[in-house]
């Protein structure tokens, strides 16, 4: 964690920022149309959603697009967010659906330039290994490994975020571990031959 | 792998992910037993089994570069209603205001208001007898029609100031800048 300070690059497991109570006033101002607490609100979530949009995508100026896609569709949604709930899954539930559109309907960049903006990043990360096993991890089993580890749903909000059963959550869990768990073995294997 | 391990190494990397969190243990424990004592016994999968242990606490702590300045800015440019947008929104209460005024001033009550209803009955009776070829054309006093376009004039700019208003409130929402922005 110190040593990802050091490199100017943020762990996904910072505390979530809307847990406290000032966090809890926070939602409540943003969703009663306090355009001030709503900028307060997104700075806190910025590093997580920006930082997820860069898992998933693996591009620094496409997860720029999608964390702003994000955080625009989160506005135009406040007024439905009911604030008796938890915050966060809602959160969350609405950045996999942007997530999953903006997949959907994005344009695939060259990939010359697609391999600058993950090399521009990937020399600093502390985990390179993993993170390259992660960009190798189909799109329909990164999601659940990101929300579930990354943005700390359970399983059930997993589910009700990706429109899944529980069961089939664990199933797509167990799957994409046990891919990255044989990409990092083979990464080990090469590491050690080379 | 071995002749004496109950199970051979690809079976275990099967049942590793359910091992490792548990659920293999309440579903099946004799096969949790004995993915046990071959990972007693197999480097190689105590290796592969080490690796899918310490994968979620790897996974949590994934670092990612920090978000760029520009991401905030950029989302409440599309969010934030701009200034000229809420000056005009704003500077539209003056001549409803006028407007209103004068159309209370005119009605000066309720009194006022029944005087411009009996008048609208009699001017609406008017013109039918004036229709139907029964009398003369009714002759309106001017106030009235100042009454009347002063009604339109205030309903047109309500109409726009509403519309402003919903498109400063995306979803439902008055967005709102605190007092001093």
């Amino acid at each position: 964690m110190r040593a990802a300070a050091a490199l100017g690059v943020r762990s996904v497991s910072d505390v979530p920022a809307t847990h406290s109570s000032a966090g809890v006033d926070l939602v409540r101002q943003a969703t009663g149309g306090d355009l001030d607490a709503f900028e307060e609100l997104i700075r806190r979530l910025q590093s997580r959603v920006y930082g997820f949009a860069y898992q998933h995508l693996r591009d620094v100026h496409e997860a720029h697009d999608l964390a702003q896609e994000i955080f625009v569709k989160l506005y135009r949604n406040l007024g439905r967010y009911d604030p008796e709930r938890p915050f966060e899954p809602w959160f969350w539930k609405l950045a996999a659906n942007a997530t999953i559109n903006y997949r959907r309907k994005r344009v695939p960049l060259p990939a010359e330039s697609r391999d600058d903006a993950v090399d521009e990043t990937a020399g600093r990360a502390h985990d390179p290994a993993l993170l390259q096993a992660l960009a190798q991890l189909d799109p329909a089993y990164r999601l659940p490994i990101l929300l579930h580890y990354y943005a700390d749903l359970s399983l059930e909000q997993v589910g009700q975020s990706l429109k899944l059963t529980v069961p089939a959550v664990k199933s797509r869990l167990h799957r994409a571990r046990a891919q990255l768990r044989n990409s990092l073995a083979e990464a080990e294997q090469v590491q050690e031959t080379s | 792998m071995t002749e004496h391990q109950p199970l051979a190494c690809a079976r275990v990397r099967v049942l590793l992910e359910s091992y490792a969190d548990g659920e293999l243990a309440r579903t099946d424990p004799r096969e949790a037993t004995a993915v046990r004592a071959h990972l007693a016994g197999c480097a190689d999968c105590r290796r592969q089994h080490e690796q899918t242990v310490s994968l979620p606490f790897r996974l949590r702590a994934l670092s990612s570069p920090p978000p760029p300045d520009s991401l905030i800015a950029g989302v409440m440019r599309l969010v934030a209603p701009s200034r000229v947008a809420y000056r005009r929104a704003w500077t539209l209460i003056f001549p409803e205001a006028v407007l209103a005024t004068f159309i209370l001033w005119y009605l000066s009550g309720l009194e006022g208001l029944t005087s411009v209803a009996s008048g609208i009955v009699t001017d609406l009776l008017d013109l039918a007898g004036w229709g139907s070829g029964s009398g003369r054309l009714p002759s309106i006093p001017r106030a009235d029609v100042l009454l009347l376009l002063a009604l339109i004039a205030l309903t047109a700019i309500a109409a726009y100031h509403l519309s402003i208003l919903v498109r400063l409130a995306p979803g439902g929402l008055s967005g709102r800048r605190a007092a001093g922005d």
